[in-house]
């Protein structure tokens, strides 16, 4: 016959009854990331140069380059935030944000376009040609989630 | 007696994976038991034959999201064997470290889901609220809490610095204090202890007949670690693997709750001795298409893994093969599982701490 007053999960018990939650109350309160964490990946239209490696050495071919349309694509279902395109870039055009990949919901970027977390951007060739109104860049995104 | 068949699985309250057994009764006695696998069957070993030796290393850290660093980094020590590469020491040491705080991580997550299997809800809360901890310190060090992508062939991706490592240590300390009361709960509660003891015994001697292997064979007091081989730097930590002898459900338990004492005290070890080199290179261009084959042996928290490689010179690998823990335990298993009562089949199927994506890859 076990001893009725050897409970050993008591004294946890009526602590815990008095203590504050383990838990957050999500999502009035959000639990901060730490540096480093592998969330989304960024691009920036601004500083590529269209080289291609990280397209190359994509492990899922999440990234799609074109360097005679100066265009560049990521595919965020695709990606599983390995960072080795971080890594590769040597313009610093990729970087990794600490934000939980979005719920990807809806269709693709263009209407009509199937691809849900598809992201595109297009570069205006450095020829002199106008650069599409209201970009300063002189280049166009278009992104879907 | 009329005998009846009970289907166990692919969906019960107690397995987080699907596995099928069909029990086959005698009245309340299990007589039989056959088991299936194949309901998560991925097919990743055949990718070998479509994915870079160099990418490969993703998809292997994929085959199951508790073991995730120690498949990457099995994957990664035969590739580097079958190349000649030498890895840089602060990189094995690294290694070392994620690879023990990835059986305390597996440890925690077990001990509750065989808390909450046996009926303890609240102890299973406490299991998981301190693996929080030891996942948010991954997340700091590798960026990921289960799919970390740290390991590469020729070293690993990201340091540690002697600070951090020191802070890791503290906070392991004092999560191995806290978990002191978790831990005494376990071995002496009486409700635990008329659940588990007796139950499942494996002896000793069956133990090494159906080559049970991990905690599984520890508990039946088989000295079986890999680690005792001194491969992967364990040779320069003091180390001697937890036994019990009674091979029962509460002995498994026991040496799991005792191994994450022991984890913990081998990572303080292994930050102690090795050297305070921040900075150094962590890993090497490796060049080059491999050609050869290798066995490879880790010891997951499940028990020894054993991987095959063989490449011929290309940049797909020919053959890929992960021998994994669950897979030898599992006729262990069922030789348990035989004999007992209808009750007892679910904590019995816990304690091997089956781990079904592993098996069926």
């Amino acid at each position: 016959m076990a001893n009725p007053f050897n409970l050993p999960m008591m004294g946890r018990s009526l602590r815990n009854l008095l203590s504050r939650p383990a838990t957050r109350r999500y999502p009035s309160e959000v639990r901060p990331h730490f540096a480093g964490t592998r969330g989304t990946l960024e691009f920036d239209l601004d500083t590529c140069v269209f080289c291609g490696l990280c397209a190359r050495r994509c492990p899922t071919v999440a990234l799609t380059c074109s360097r005679e349309d100066r265009f560049f694509a990521i595919e965020q279902l695709r990606c599983i935030a390995c960072g080795v395109c971080i890594d590769l870039c040597n313009k610093d055009s990729l970087r990794m944000s600490e934000d939980a990949p979005h719920v990807h919901l809806h269709t693709g970027a263009a209407p009509g376009d199937p691809r849900p977390g598809h992201q595109e951007w297009h570069q205006q060739p450095p020829d002199g040609s106008p650069p599409v109104p209201g970009d300063a860049a002189g280049g166009t995104a278009t992104a879907a989630v | 007696m009329k005998r009846t068949t009970i289907p166990f699985g692919p969906q019960h309250p107690v397995l987080p994976e699907p596995l099928v057994l069909d029990l086959i009764l005698e009245d309340e006695k299990v007589i039989d038991a056959i088991p299936t696998i194949g309901y998560i069957h991925r097919g990743l070993e055949a990718l070998v034959e479509s994915v870079e030796y160099t990418e490969f290393g993703y998809v292997v850290e994929r085959i199951c999201g508790i073991c995730s660093f120690m498949h990457g980094m099995g994957y990664a020590v035969a590739m580097e064997e079958i190349m000649a590469v030498e890895v840089p020491e602060r990189a094995r040491w690294l290694r070392l470290i994620w690879a023990e705080m990835s059986r305390i991580h597996s440890h925690l997550l077990w001990l509750g889901l065989g808390a909450d299997a046996f009926g303890f809800e609240n102890l299973f809360m406490h299991c998981w609220r301190t693996r929080e901890e030891v996942l948010d310190i991954f997340e700091k060090t590798t960026g990921g809490r289960i799919i970390f992508s740290v390991n590469r062939i020729g070293g690993v991706r990201r340091d540690i610095s002697d600070t951090e490592l020191a802070a890791i240590v503290t906070k392991l300390q004092q999560l191995g204090a806290s978990f002191t009361e978790t831990a005494r709960i376990f071995e002496t509660d009486p409700s635990i202890r008329h659940r588990l003891s007796g139950v499942g015994i494996l002896s000793r001697e069956d133990a090494h007949a159906v080559d049970a292997v991990g905690p599984m064979a520890r508990a039946s007091g088989i000295r079986m670690d890999t680690r005792l081989t001194g491969t992967h730097l364990y040779d320069r930590l003091d180390f001697e693997p937890v036994l019990e002898t009674a091979g029962d459900c509460l002995a498994r338990v026991v040496v799991r709750v005792r191994e994450i004492s022991q984890s913990i005290d081998l990572i303080r070890q292994a930050v102690d001795r090795m050297p305070k080199a921040e900075g150094a290179p962590i890993e090497v261009k490796v060049r080059g298409l491999p050609t050869g084959e290798v066995f490879e042996r880790l010891e997951q928290p499940r028990g020894e893994v054993v991987y095959y490689i063989k490449a011929n010179g290309t940049k797909y690998l020919e053959r890929f093969r992960a021998r994994t823990p669950t897979f030898a335990n599992i006729p262990a298993m069922i030789k348990l599982v035989k004999g007992c009562d209808l009750a007892d089949v679910p904590n019995i199927i816990m304690t091997i701490d089956p781990c079904i994506s592993c098996t069926e890859r």
